[in-house]
């Protein structure tokens, strides 16, 4: 009896621990005053493991994006509650409909518009090359011989495939960009391509790694990020309501400024609308 | 929601590529990892306690870390300290081998122990050395009854491999991941990779049910 009781014992003190692993608090809340917001909370998934746009400090998510995000819900009166989910599950949630908004620095581009809403683009970037500083590639074409690390489903990969082509054995593709760029510094790739500002930030605070940037807008476009909504969503207008509006009030280049240290460029992200 | 068969076959070769690398990997961490495992095994119910004692604190670690753990230490920290690059399948291979010689040593130190102290009594009153009775007499009683346990140990092995795809290791997982993180696909990769997996499994347990039945002696 002593044992059964015990063993009883033993799962639900297991289970109250799985319990308040769930209930852990990953999300961020807006600070926004009651009145300001019609008290709606949004479910927005984000995979924080792109820093700077969205990274873990600790268990709070923060980063650009998490700024950002915040500013325009409650621009358009929602409660935020962010959740780290990992960038695959992102758009099975989104595409399941269970969470309402994604914002991880996902790049608008064709293909996935057939399958979701993007807000109006909120960021610009490119993809660039990052290379040790003794390496002779100067460009994309010259990336064709050499094995290239990348993180899985991003357009990092999609330009890399462009130019080596379509699962190529020399793409070595990685859960995160961390993980590519340590195989990069293992010598088990010569570059990776990823966005401009993941590489740029962490040439910058790693200066002691000895890696430097290749810029090459020929064979990389400039991109764009967006909100990316349920096909079909309603917030999409709302959204795109709020983000001209901290265009114009300025708080989109405070949050930019912040981050970024430069004034950021709306009048391209403006043409793109 | 509707299936997608046409991207199945689409990656249908890389698929198939990537079972067979699973397959690679798995076999050859299964004959490296049961070589280890044995000799570790051995080494564990040394009478001397000084000379066992390196072969506990192997099975300790290696038991009691994750694999995934192990393997981002042997991809990113020990395989390039020794060749200067990282190589995803040869970590991968002495990743799995050594995670799964620990589990082995321990399924060949329970085998032999099970083994009646009067055959080893007996073996060594004909003359035999303690050496002639391990292998001649106490092992091959003791292997029939470590193939339960071994075929677990096997199948398990074989499904670890799938963690081998976070250091890209060019697996069946890797290039189920690849097609979901492609199409935004849940069920097609990765129903597909059970599949695979599942079918993988049931022709090892058939070898090892055979196996099994081949070295029954009643």
């Amino acid at each position: 009896m002593k044992k059964v009781s015990f063993l009883v014992f033993a799962m639900v003190a297991s289970l109250l621990l799985v319990m308040t692993g769930c209930g852990k608090d990953k999300e961020v809340s807006t600070t926004g005053k009651e009145e300001e917001s019609n008290g709606k909370t949004l479910r927005i998934v984000t995979d924080a493991n792109y820093a700077p746009f969205e990274y873990l400090e600790g268990d709070k998510i923060v980063g650009f994006d998490v700024d950002f995000i915040n500013a325009v819900a409650k621009e358009a009166g929602y409660e935020v509650k962010l959740e780290s989910v990992g960038w695959d599950p992102i758009f099975v949630e989104i595409e399941g409909k269970r969470a309402d908004v994604a914002i991880s620095a996902i790049t608008v581009n064709d293909e996935r518009k057939q399958s979701y809403d993007f807000s109006v683009p909120y960021f610009l970037s490119t993809n660039k090359i990052l290379v040790p500083e003794d390496s002779d590639i100067k460009s994309g074409d010259e990336l064709k011989g050499n094995v290239i690390a990348v993180q899985t489903g991003t357009t990092g990969q999609e330009a890399v495939e462009k130019l080596l082509g379509k699962n190529h054995k020399d793409i070595k593709k990685f859960e995160n960009n961390n993980l590519a760029i340590q195989e990069l510094l293992k010598g088990g790739a010569s570059a990776v391509v990823a966005d401009n500002t993941v590489v740029e930030e962490y040439v910058k605070n790693n200066p002691d790694q000895k890696l430097k940037v290749v810029e090459d807008s020929k064979s990389f476009n400039e991109e764009f990020y967006g909100l990316m909504f349920p096909k079909g969503s309603e917030l999409k207008s709302e959204f795109d309501k709020a983000v001209n509006a901290i265009y114009e009030n300025g708080k989109y280049a405070e949050i930019y400024k912040e981050w970024f240290g430069t004034d950021p460029d709306i009048e391209t992200l403006k043409a793109q609308q | 929601m509707s299936f997608r068969w046409d991207i199945i076959f689409e990656y249908a070769p890389f698929l198939l590529k990537g079972t067979l690398l699973t397959i690679g990997l798995s076999v050859s961490s299964i004959l490296i990892g049961t070589f280890l495992g044995l000799l570790i095994g051995l080494g564990k119910i040394m009478k001397n306690k000084v000379l066992a004692f390196p072969f506990y604190g192997y099975v300790t670690v290696f038991r009691g870390t994750p694999l995934l753990v192990q393997i981002f230490l042997i991809h990113f920290g020990i395989v390039p300290f020794f060749t200067g690059e990282t190589n995803a399948v040869t970590a991968g291979v002495i990743a799995l081998s050594l995670n799964a010689a620990a589990y082995i040593a321990e399924i060949f130190r329970a085998g032999i122990q099970s083994i009646d102290k009067g055959q080893m009594e007996g073996a060594r009153s004909l003359g035999m050395t303690h050496a002639q009775t391990m292998i001649h007499i106490v092992l091959p009683q003791a292997f029939k009854r470590m193939i339960p346990p071994l075929g677990n140990e096997f199948i398990v092995l074989l499904k670890d491999s799938s963690l081998l795809c976070v250091i890209a290791a060019p697996e069946l997982m890797y290039w189920g991941k690849a097609m979901g993180s492609q199409y935004f696909k849940v069920w097609e990769p990765y129903l597909a990779c059970a599949f695979i997996y599942l079918f993988l499994t049931l022709i090892l347990s058939f070898v090892l049910n055979r196996l099994e039945r081949r070295l029954k002696t009643e």
